[in-house]
């Protein structure tokens, strides 16, 4: 069950969900095909009731959404060809992680035989294999994450849902977590929706964003395209900052702080060929230098600054 | 001599999907494997196992007691001392097989909220009605087991211990039946309302302790009560004994009171009633309970 070549593997059209007093999504319409795609918003954004719509959990107000071109509510059987990976507390405590996967497989509809084959080889692939006979209750908060994602993949969706995928982990945690995500799409083959709001998580894995506001899409498209570089460059020294600032100043270059850092105006040689100069001068040691690109946080910055007080 | 490993990568699965069916049936054989402990610690085949064993050792002990009446003072001497039968078993492990399901039966929902893993069932191919109605059908086929099998073991007691086991089957072949039929209807009725209290609930010491207290306490509560209110009110109040509701249905079964309902004034009410009574007592937990997880979303 997997929709012909360049189909929509989810398809959402003009969906919109209202709940009592509060409309939590306001005539939606996106597409996802094959890839990773991040879903981006803050708190009530409306990305948890897009999840459960396309998960068939919750039935729309209006509008439809389609989950490997089927209707995604009343239609259990869909179920079985996605995955979901929760952001809470979700796994038993007691039992080993071999025999929840294998029990996880049997429920998406996986023969008894070939749902232990299956859990084995998933937790292998997320590095758990030989801690599959250990109670989860007694694994890593970095472990029980992983034992999430191969609950989601364990019956081998078209498609995964993945939730907060990072949250609680340490750093260490988070970057084996982003690569097995990354792996999910590129080595098995499963596409992703991957809900955060974390925009560094998303800008290093995703390959295209739909960013929710107000229950509304307010931006669609290629991460790419959002973080293309822009007519600036960015510079950070080690010392010396105020007197690099006056140097570049005095050769009539805009410059604005950033962070540690400088962004200065323009990207063209002779900017390169001023900042060089304005670095002997101040003598200010050079860390990094390059063209800024653009970051994600910026969108949600520009959105808020736009949003009426 | 040297071997090498080959990661053959990830593979996809391309074989049969079973759908919603294998959903149910992986939710019911969990539910019987968390009910007895399998696949747990020690710790969590403790309580099920031991009630087991209590409720097999009282029908043995029962058997044990007719064959030595049937050998020490002669042929036909259990009958005539009138010795506990299949009804009066089912009235005597009543109350265990109660704080058997008030026990081990909140484990099967309980947990599953607690720990959040009924987030992941509904997401799969199986709805809030398929997962509740296998945790039912899989602890009522615990609870079921629980109640023939010291039935079956009394039956060949008795039968074995009979001077003539040929006529003893003859006669009492209708035992059979009768007590399957009665220990289903009181596996029902446990199952349920324990599921049904612990479906209010994350917490299974909660439900248990709710549960002990009703079917324990509310029994001397209303045999006082009743038997100091005489008439139609003295019976209905009997009727509000949790722990005789199945063993009134017991009775109409075999067509004989039962040791412990021997007293009860509800047992002048008529049969339909006592059924009727037990059919409400069943019925509408199991709607409430079905009803509670029907439109659970995660």
């Amino acid at each position: 069950m997997r929709p012909a070549g360049g189909e929509a593997l989810l398809a959402v059209e003009h969906l919109t969900k209202q709940y009592r007093n509060v409309r939590a999504l306001d005539d939606v319409s996106f597409t996802i095909t094959d890839g990773i795609t991040g879903i981006l918003g803050e708190n009530g954004a409306g990305k948890s009731t897009a999840i459960k719509i396309l998960l068939g959990l919750v039935p729309a107000t209006s509008g439809s959404a389609k989950v490997l071109g089927l209707s995604a509510f009343d239609n259990v059987e869909v179920r079985a060809r996605v995955g979901y990976m929760p952001e809470h507390d979700c796994l038993p405590s007691q039992v080993s992680a071999a025999e929840f996967l294998t029990h996880m497989a049997e429920v998406s509809g996986l023969p008894s035989d070939m749902a232990r084959t299956r859990a084995a080889d998933t937790l292998r692939h997320v590095g758990l294999f030989e801690e599959r006979y250990r109670a989860i209750g007694g694994y890593s908060t970095g472990m029980k994450q992983r034992v999430k994602l191969c609950q989601a993949l364990v019956h081998d969706p078209a498609f995964v849902f993945l939730d907060e995928p990072t949250a609680g982990l340490d750093p260490a945690g988070r970057e084996e977590m982003l690569t097995l995500i990354r792996k999910t799409h590129r080595e098995f083959g499963i596409s992703v929706l991957f809900s955060s709001h974390l925009m560094a998580d998303v800008e290093r894995t995703c390959d295209r964003i739909i960013v929710l506001h107000g229950g509304r899409v307010v931006h669609s498209g290629d991460v790419a395209h959002f973080t293309k570089e822009t007519d600036t460059v960015f510079i950070e020294v080690d010392t010396s900052r105020d007197s690099l600032v006056a140097a570049l100043e005095r050769r009539g270059v805009v410059v604005m702080p950033d962070g540690n850092g400088l962004t200065v105006q323009g990207s063209d040689e002779s900017v390169y060929d001023q900042v060089r100069d304005a670095l002997v001068e101040a003598e200010a040691p050079l860390r990094r230098m390059a063209p800024r690109r653009r970051e994600l946080t910026e969108l949600f910055e520009r959105e808020r600054e736009a949003r009426p007080k | 001599m040297t071997g090498t490993v080959f990661d053959i990568g990830y593979q996809r699965y391309t074989g049969i999907r079973e759908g919603r069916g294998r959903g149910r049936i992986a939710v019911f054989k969990d539910g019987i494997r968390t009910a007895l402990g399998f696949g747990r610690g020690a710790q969590a085949k403790v309580l099920p196992w031991f009630f087991i064993a209590v409720l097999a050792a009282i029908a043995q002990v029962m058997a044990l007691i007719a064959g030595a009446a049937e050998r020490i003072a002669g042929p036909g001497t259990a009958e005539r001392m009138n010795l506990p039968s299949h009804s009066d078993y089912n009235g005597i492990a009543s109350i265990i097989m109660f704080v058997f399901a008030a026990l081990v039966g909140p484990e099967l929902l309980c947990r599953d909220r607690r720990d959040g893993v009924i987030n992941l069932y509904l997401v799969r191919p199986l709805t809030g009605s398929d997962y509740v109605m296998s945790r039912w059908a899989a602890f009522m086929a615990v609870m079921t087991a629980a109640a023939w099998l010291p039935q079956f073991v009394l039956f060949l007691g008795l039968w074995m211990s009979d001077p003539s086991p040929l006529d003893y089957l003859a006669k009492h072949w209708r035992d059979v039946p009768r007590f399957l039929a009665a220990g289903a209807a009181m596996a029902a009725y446990a199952t349920t309302l324990a599921l049904f209290v612990a479906s209010f609930t994350t917490r299974r010491a909660y439900a248990s302790v709710f549960l002990v207290g009703v079917f324990l306490i509310t029994a001397p509560f209303t045999i006082g009560l009743a038997m100091e209110t005489e008439g139609a009110l003295g019976q209905w109040i009997s009727m509000f004994n949790l722990t005789n509701i199945p063993v009134h249905v017991n009775d109409v079964i075999f067509g004989e009171e039962s040791e412990i309902t021997s007293e009860a004034p509800a047992r002048l009410l008529p049969a339909w009633v006592r059924v009727g009574w037990y059919f409400a007592w069943t019925i509408v937990p199991g709607l409430v309970l079905w009803s509670r997880y029907r439109k659970l979303t995660p």
